[in-house]
């Protein structure tokens, strides 16, 4: 109940900015809580308002009874939607083909792209789809990132640099690669450059994730060893340290005072004798 | 001649004597200021660093290997620095004592130095290189560093040592001395010689030891280029430049200029001088205080911190670490390091070089962890207390030498006096004084024998102030250099213990993440501007020849070398290259285009004691100076395109 509850919460808490409207609207977020959105004026055109419809619908077929599921759901879109340009969306468009709708449910969306048959036998299908999850995240950027942004307000466990979304996002990229390529899309005057320059993206996505793993490794591994190598010179210079007898200097200076004083006599009396030997003519 | 005559004798003979032997002494002053605070600005560091290369290290005579001893001894009473002195007229204990205590004062006032860097830079970037006095294979005096702290890429090193003149008896004269509170630095400031081609790499010495210094750069070029000829870039740590001056290594001469003149290319002599530290804030140092107050700051080390800032900012830091940066890597990826003296923006370069650096910067921060107790263990532990008890004690033995000194001139003055006013009722005296005058004079020429000898006791009680305190602390001394070895070598069996284990799972990490490189760094031939292959290359190659980026070893029969870093085709330079032309004379650099390995186009020359200059070369020759506006070509500016490592036609005009 509660999940279904934060859901609810957070598609509220999103439509902050993006359910612009000319009158005060009530949200039932939960039997006990209203909460109430001042809205802006009938002269007030919302930026997200052109796609409101559109994402709202989309949005309705992510998962509503997991907080994190709905998150995961929303990054991993976010991440399908990296290094996709105005180019390679034109790309998509050319090569997709794939019956799908505002009301397909992503999960239905996302299950058909890792249909490995479907891969093998449809690519155009597999990139209909990607190209829809592409279009909504380029159509609905306001709403997800709202989304994301209030799971993860609700739920502080919830981080945004997962590496299993981000593997998941990678994978489906790559298929989407991959199904260009059968498609003939890189052997395309128009659009092998687009297509090249996503799957070069997927090699830099790949080696910075790869790479976040190693330092994470070494990251590990410094503190390790830099706070067992701190501690174990501290108590080292310790036991050092106090092996030192700091009784020798003030003996040596105490010794260094006396043999001056010793000399100070010896010279004065040399003093008087060469004076009186002078003076009593050399004797 | 009576009984009056030969005591005039007697006691103008003596007074002669004292006169001329106790002279006016002196009272052991030093300059409140050294030159580098008086030269220096406060400037902010304004250069970055990648990650794995520190900005500074600074390198100090720790230890004396015991085995080393008496050749340092030896060394150190014939390398006499500001003045002239006799062994055999010298008292050798305290001679020793001297050389010691010097050792023991370097280690600490280093660390006045090493904290002011600190300070002044972001953090894990001054590192800390504690040398070992010792004898080479050759049986020659050398130094080696004890940690691992030089090898890592750096801009620059800095050298520090006290020295102290070897003869007490000279301790209040204008001799260079470390004692109570007075400090004579010997210091050199140097980056890699690929960054200051014309001064091998020098950048700032103490005068007197300025041409060792220059000759020990010029051995460190001349080993870099050997080992590059056999495919590596290993080379060990050069001794430290004390050391060269002490065992009289080949001087070099080298274009120098005054602190705080203007002149381009050349090395900064830094005069020798005996730097008084404020005795308020010598005073003050007590054993709560861990050492907060540093009197060394006020008058050295906070200048002299800045004046590295200025210099690190008008370094070239990309060519001061690159030589550097490919050792360390050559470290764990033989195939990587000559790849990065140039660099590329393949992504499989990209990917794998990003890997190497995060390691440097591992080790980096973890010696960085070895320094910071280092100088916690030496400076805020039992030793660094004890050392600063020992300067206070010093200091009074100064203080009371100079009160002597003091005493000494006054008795000379009336000495003096008397002389003349005996010498005029003397003059005056007809055989017709009457008795009571005779007593006068006598009286009058008995007080001037007094003051004489009383000036010569006074100078005797001087000398025997600081003879029996050096005597007497000889124990003390011993204890301090045990303990500083023992924390040095504690530092250094428990980091290189653990470094080494660190270094394995870091290499096993790295292994185990890399991707394959497109192309790889090999050697192969290497062949200048003439047809024969006679030169070495570490880069990319092709069938056996120089074929891409990388750099360039040769040695000319007329004893010159050349070493290139850039781009080649066929193994002649081709396109951006950076060129460094070593001659018995010395070195100058030349930066811009090559086709078929002559200088060609626009090129950027730096020659010593002139401003770098932008000239106009065809097929090798100098044509005049190049027109206003002229781009230089840099093989280091990386506008480069993917595949630039393996072009092989780039820069083809």
């Amino acid at each position: 109940m509660k999940h279904v509850l934060t859901s609810l919460g957070a598609l509220a808490a999103m439509s902050g900015p993006a359910f612009a409207q000319t009158e005060t609207v009530q949200v039932e977020i939960a039997p006990t809580q209203t909460t109430q959105f001042q809205t802006a004026g009938a002269s007030d055109v919302a930026v997200a308002a052109p796609s409101q419809a559109y994402c709202v619908s989309i949005m309705s077929g992510f998962p509503n009874d997991d907080t994190v599921a709905r998150y995961q759901f929303f990054r991993l879109t976010q991440d399908i939607a990296q290094d996709a340009t105005p180019q390679f969306r034109a790309t998509l468009a050319q090569y997709g083909e794939a019956d799908v709708s505002q009301d397909t449910p992503i999960l239905e969306v996302i299950e058909a792209i890792a249909n490995p048959v479907l891969r093998q036998a449809a690519p155009e299908m597999v990139i209909g789809y990607m190209d829809h999850l592409i279009q909504f995240e380029d159509r609905c950027e306001t709403y997800i990132s709202g989304q994301v942004d209030s799971l993860k307000a609700y739920d502080a466990d919830l981080v945004w640099e997962d590496p299993i979304i981000a593997e998941d996002a990678l994978f489906l990229r790559q298929v989407l690669s991959d199904s260009l390529d059968r498609v003939g899309a890189n052997n395309d005057p128009v659009h092998s450059f687009a297509a090249q320059q996503y799957a070069q993206s997927l090699i830099t996505t790949r080696d910075n994730m790869e790479y976040q793993v190693f330092v994470s490794d070494i990251d590990e591994l410094e503190t390790l060893y830099m706070t067992d190598l701190d501690g174990r010179l501290a108590r080292s210079n310790d036991i050092i340290n106090e092996e030192m007898d700091r009784e020798v200097l003030g003996d040596a200076v105490i010794l260094s005072d006396d043999m001056n004083k010793a000399a100070r006599e010896q010279e004065k009396q040399r003093t008087l004798y060469t004076l009186i030997r002078i003076l009593g003519g050399g004797y | 001649m009576g009984r009056l005559t030969k005591t005039f004798m007697l006691g103008a003979a003596l007074l002669g004597t004292s006169a001329l032997a106790t002279g006016c002494a002196t009272t052991a002053k030093g300059v409140s200021q050294s030159a580098v605070m008086k030269s220096s600005q406060t400037e902010r560091l304004a250069k970055e660093v990648p990650p794995g290369t520190v900005m500074a290290v600074v390198r100090y005579p720790a230890h004396v290997d015991a085995a080393a001893e008496d050749a340092y001894y030896k060394a150190y009473g014939e390398k006499v620095i500001g003045g002239k002195w006799s062994k055999s007229r010298g008292d050798l204990a305290e001679m020793h004592a001297l050389a010691d205590s010097m050792i023991l004062k370097s280690n600490y006032f280093a660390l006045s130095l090493y904290k002011e860097l600190a300070a002044k830079m972001p953090a894990h970037n001054v590192l800390l290189s504690p040398h070992v006095i010792k004898l080479g294979a050759d049986g020659k005096l050398t130094s080696e560093p004890m940690t691992q702290a030089e090898s890592l890429p750096n801009v620059v090193t800095v050298d520090f040592a006290s020295y102290t003149f070897p003869d007490t008896k000279k301790m209040m004269g204008k001799e260079p001395l470390t004692f109570g509170d007075l400090v004579t630095p010997l210091v050199t400031v140097r980056t890699d010689h690929r960054a200051a081609a014309p001064t091998q790499g020098l950048l700032m010495a103490s005068a007197p030891i300025l041409p060792r210094a220059a000759g020990n750069g010029r051995d460190a070029v001349n080993e870099s280029l050997s080992i590059m000829q056999t495919g590596r870039f290993k080379t060990s740590a050069p001794e430290l430049d004390f050391v060269a001056h002490l065992k009289g290594d080949q001087p070099m001469g080298v274009t120098t200029r005054p602190m705080g003149a203007a002149r381009p290319n050349s090395v900064t002599a830094y005069p020798l001088e005996k730097i008084q530290m404020n005795k308020a804030e010598l005073a003050s140092m007590n054993e709560k205080d861990g050492g907060a107050v540093d009197p060394l700051k006020t008058a050295f080390s906070k200048g002299f911190a800045n004046q590295i800032i200025g210099i690190i900012n008008r370094t070239d830091v990309d060519k001061a670490a690159m030589a550097g940066r490919a050792s360390a890597i050559s470290n764990f990826d033989e195939s990587l390091a000559a790849l990065t003296l140039v660099g590329s923006r393949d992504a499989d370069y990209q990917a794998r070089y990003r890997y190497a650096e995060r390691l440097m910067e591992a080790e980096q921060k973890y010696l960085s962890v070895q320094s910071l107790r280092l100088f916690d263990g030496v400076h805020n532990g039992e030793m660094g207390a004890q050392v600063r008890d020992m300067l206070k004690a010093e200091h009074k033995i100064l203080e009371r030498r100079r009160e002597l000194a003091r005493k000494q001139n006054q008795a000379t003055a009336l000495a003096i006096l008397g002389a003349v006013a005996a010498g005029g009722a003397i003059a005056s005296q007809d055989g017709n004084n009457s008795y009571a005058e005779r007593l006068a004079i006598e009286a009058l020429i008995g007080a001037t024998v007094y003051a004489g000898t009383k000036a010569f006791s006074l100078k005797r009680q001087s000398r025997a102030v600081g003879s029996n305190y050096l005597s007497s602390v000889v124990p003390a001394l011993e204890e301090q250099q045990t303990v500083q070895v023992n924390l040095i070598d504690s530092n250094e069996t428990i980091t290189a213990i653990r470094f080494e284990d660190l270094r394995a799972k870091l290499q096993t990490l790295y292994n185990n993440k890399q991707r394959s490189l497109d192309t790889v760094a090999t050697r192969c031939g290497y062949t200048h501007d003439s047809g024969s292959k006679t030169g070495t290359w570490l880069g990319v190659c092709e069938n056996g020849l120089a074929n891409g980026t990388g750099v360039g070893v040769l040695r000319n029969a007329d004893g010159s070398s050349v070493e290139y870093y850039g781009y080649a085709v066929n193994g002649q330079p081709q396109g951006p290259g950076y060129m460094i032309t070593h001659t018995p004379t010395g070195s100058y650099s030349l930066e811009g285009n090559f086709t078929a390995g002559r200088a060609d186009g626009a090129m950027r020359l730096s020659k010593a004691g002139q401003s770098d200059r932008v000239m106009s070369y065809q097929a090798g020759q100098q044509i005049g100076k190049a027109p206003s506006g002229s781009v230089v070509a840099s093989p280091f500016k990386t506008g480069l395109r993917p595949g630039d490592l393996a072009m092989a036609n780039y820069g083809v005009n």
